[in-house]
């Protein structure tokens, strides 16, 4: 029973990591439907902000997580800018151009930082477990699970209260229409593609201290979190924290019941066959298009 | 004969001649030049293997390494069984490493030749029918297709490197012995071999482009266009795009198994993200309407990463990035788009000079002054 509560706990904190991750990625593709394959390099951008961070100027990583969300940010407020804007009306496109820009931004890394993984120090406030039971937590990793919960949060008020949100929705909904209104629909798409690369720049600043950084690291998050959003369903909030929820706790599940490779192979296939007979998600979005 | 079969035969002919005859005497008939020409040929077969899915039938095949690490891998076991023969039980000396006792069935039957040739096209296509009839029976179509293939892709590269005992995991399958096909001894630094591979790329070209000439071929397109349409004329959608993909899958293993006798060995960065997408981007490169400029396209973006990766070894990542972002933003027909407009427009210059001198003597006092103040 412990060993399956420890493994349910594994799930919990993989899934907070795929949320933060796929979080952004929702917003991007569902928003704009532009299938951004260089999200796991902002992931990865992310990473390196954080160790730049901590290695020259001793921040920590809880109090550079603004900076480097601001950082990855403008990253992704060029990239929009640069070459994402030309594409809006040609979605598998994307997917070339974006892995172009994947591979620049790798190389850029590697040529300048170096290929040798880094390692980022935990907050140490957050050092240590939390054991229940038989059941042992550790600290960091149920922050990350709170702090994920309270990005979504964030995320939704900004989507469904600000007036940021409303114009976003009302530009995904009809562009044209609201351009009549006085939207100026590219800068809410460079400003909404932007907020997406900031999220998963974050995301790789809060993972640094549980995995190793590597110019690589994001190439395979990246499509985890694609699969995260599809299997959530385009442009529903809610339906990327259940997906990412049950993508985590899937994968742990199987994990234990067969090993780590297996268990992820067979999480793929069921995504593929999830995708076959659902392509729209579990929780599809209700707007009309 | 109508025009584009006309530009069909002409670029096939150039293309033959490029392979048979400019290219060894460019190299001037060099072992170790052929060899790696050999690579780019192979590599250029499996681009236009995507072509014919992704450029005719509009199916972005992102897993399209698939077909083509399969193809290498069982030619990779058929050579390793080779080169294992005088080990105890005859067993690949990673088995040994990795204490497995017998040689498993699924090992068995590459001891054939015979077996493994039919085998490198055939289980490729098994499996790619299998994922189509899955995919297109469901009408999934764009995007979904393309996530589809790469998950597939990933699932396929994991269970590769988990399977240690039986794939050699990480490392592939390495010391092969060279292949005896029906009494030669394949030398891989030969100009023999080298025409090998090339009449193979001239070969499955010729069957591609056999194909989409064909009326199957004008279907395909019709879907790209407009699946719907084709849908409500009658016809079995999901029936050709599977016959497409497989096509495709049959062309790709096809080329892996002549990589894997032009490299010597097999490994699962075959299967990898990068290496799938990089085909998409060599097909991309050259244009995915035409089979040809396809195939060109693969061999030229290797041959320039061949040549500039030896000079500036990390400028050649910054290139291949910038070349995706270039290729999409600018020319999203590629090289062959680019000459087929630069083609129509001298044409239509040609023509319009020669409306232009109708009209200037028709209208001969007006005419020849504007010439003259041209000429000024």
């Amino acid at each position: 029973m412990d060993a399956f509560l420890n493994q349910a706990f594994a799930g919990l904190s993989m899934a907070s990591i795929l949320l933060m991750v796929a979080l952004g990625l929702a917003i991007i593709y569902g928003a704009m439907g532009v299938i951004n394959l260089a999200h796991g390099e902002f992931v990865m951008l992310g990473a390196y902000s954080a160790w730049l961070l901590q290695t020259y100027l001793g921040l920590g990583i809880l109090v550079a997580l603004p900076v480097v969300f601001l950082m990855v940010a403008l990253v992704g407020l060029l990239v929009e800018r640069g070459v994402v804007r030309w594409l809006y009306h040609r979605p598998l496109d994307t997917i070339l151009a974006t892995w172009g820009v994947a591979i620049l931004l790798q190389q850029l890394v590697r040529s300048v930082i170096g290929p040798e993984s880094r390692y980022v120090a935990g907050p140490s406030i957050l050092d240590g477990n939390l054991v229940l039971g038989g059941v042992v937590m550790s600290n960091y990793r149920i922050f990350l699970i709170f702090f994920s919960l309270a990005v979504v949060a964030a995320t939704w008020f900004l989507l469904k209260r600000s007036e940021f949100g409303t114009k976003l929705r009302a530009v995904i909904q009809n562009k044209e229409i609201s351009e009549c209104y006085g939207i100026r629909a590219d800068r809410v798409y460079s400003l909404a593609f932007a907020y997406g690369a900031g999220l998963a720049g974050m995301a790789g600043a809060l993972i640094t201290p549980l995995v190793s950084v590597t110019p690589t690291m994001g190439t395979y998050l990246v499509v985890d979190a694609f699969l995260v959003v599809i299997v959530g369903g385009v442009g529903s909030l809610l339906g990327t924290v259940a997906a990412a929820g049950l993508v985590g706790e899937a994968t742990a599940m199987f994990s234990m019941l067969m090993n780590d490779t297996i268990g992820r192979i067979a999480v793929l296939l069921a995504i593929i066959f999830l995708i076959r007979f659902k392509p729209m998600g579990l929780f599809p979005d209700k707007v009309r298009r | 004969m109508n025009r584009t079969f006309k530009t069909d035969c002409i670029g096939y002919a150039l293309f033959a001649i490029l392979l048979l005859v400019v290219i060894p005497w460019a190299v001037s008939f060099d072992g170790f030049a052929l060899n790696t020409y050999a690579r780019y040929l192979a590599l250029g077969m499996v681009a236009m293997a995507l072509a014919l899915s992704w450029g005719y039938a509009g199916i972005l095949n992102l897993g399209q390494a698939v077909p083509f690490s399969l193809g290498a891998y069982i030619m990779a076991m058929h050579l390793k069984l080779q080169a294992s023969a005088h080990l105890p039980g005859g067993l690949p000396d990673f088995m040994g490493w990795t204490n497995v006792e017998v040689l498993p069935w699924f090992w068995q039957p590459f001891h054939s030749l015979p077996v493994t040739l039919v085998a490198g096209i055939a289980v490729p296509v098994a499996l790619a029918a299998l994922l189509a009839v899955f995919m297109f029976r469901g009408r999934i179509t764009g995007v979904f297709v393309a996530i589809i293939t790469l998950a597939f892709l990933v699932a396929v590269q994991l269970m590769f490197i988990e399977e240690q005992r039986y794939t050699g995991g990480q490392n592939g399958l390495t010391g092969l012995a060279p292949l005896q096909l029906f009494g030669w001894r394949v030398d891989n630094y030969s100009t023999q071999f080298y025409y090998l591979v090339a009449v193979c790329l001239m070969v499955s070209l010729a069957i591609g482009l056999a194909l989409v000439r064909s009326k199957v071929g004008l279907v395909l397109k019709a879907i790209r266009e407009d699946a719907s349409r084709v849908r409500f004329f009658g016809y079995d959608v999901a029936r050709y795009e599977t016959l497409a993909f497989c096509t495709s899958a049959a062309i790709a293993g096809w080329a892996g198994m002549l990589y894997v006798l032009v490299l010597e060995f097999a490994s699962p960065t075959y299967m990898g993200v990068a290496f799938s997408l990089a085909i998409v981007i060599w097909c991309a490169v050259g244009g995915r309407e035409s089979l040809v400029a396809a195939a060109l396209g693969g061999i030229i973006v290797n041959l320039l990463e061949g040549r500039l990766s030896d000079m500036f070894v990390d400028g050649w990542t910054f290139f291949l990035g910038a070349l995706f972002i270039v290729v999409v933003l600018v020319a999203p027909r590629g090289l062959f788009g680019l000459v087929q407009s630069a083609v129509r427009h001298t044409g239509k210059v040609l023509r319009s000079e020669r409306g232009g001198a109708r009209a200037r003597w028709l209208a001969t006092g007006v005419g020849t002054r504007r010439i003259d103040n041209g000429g000024r």
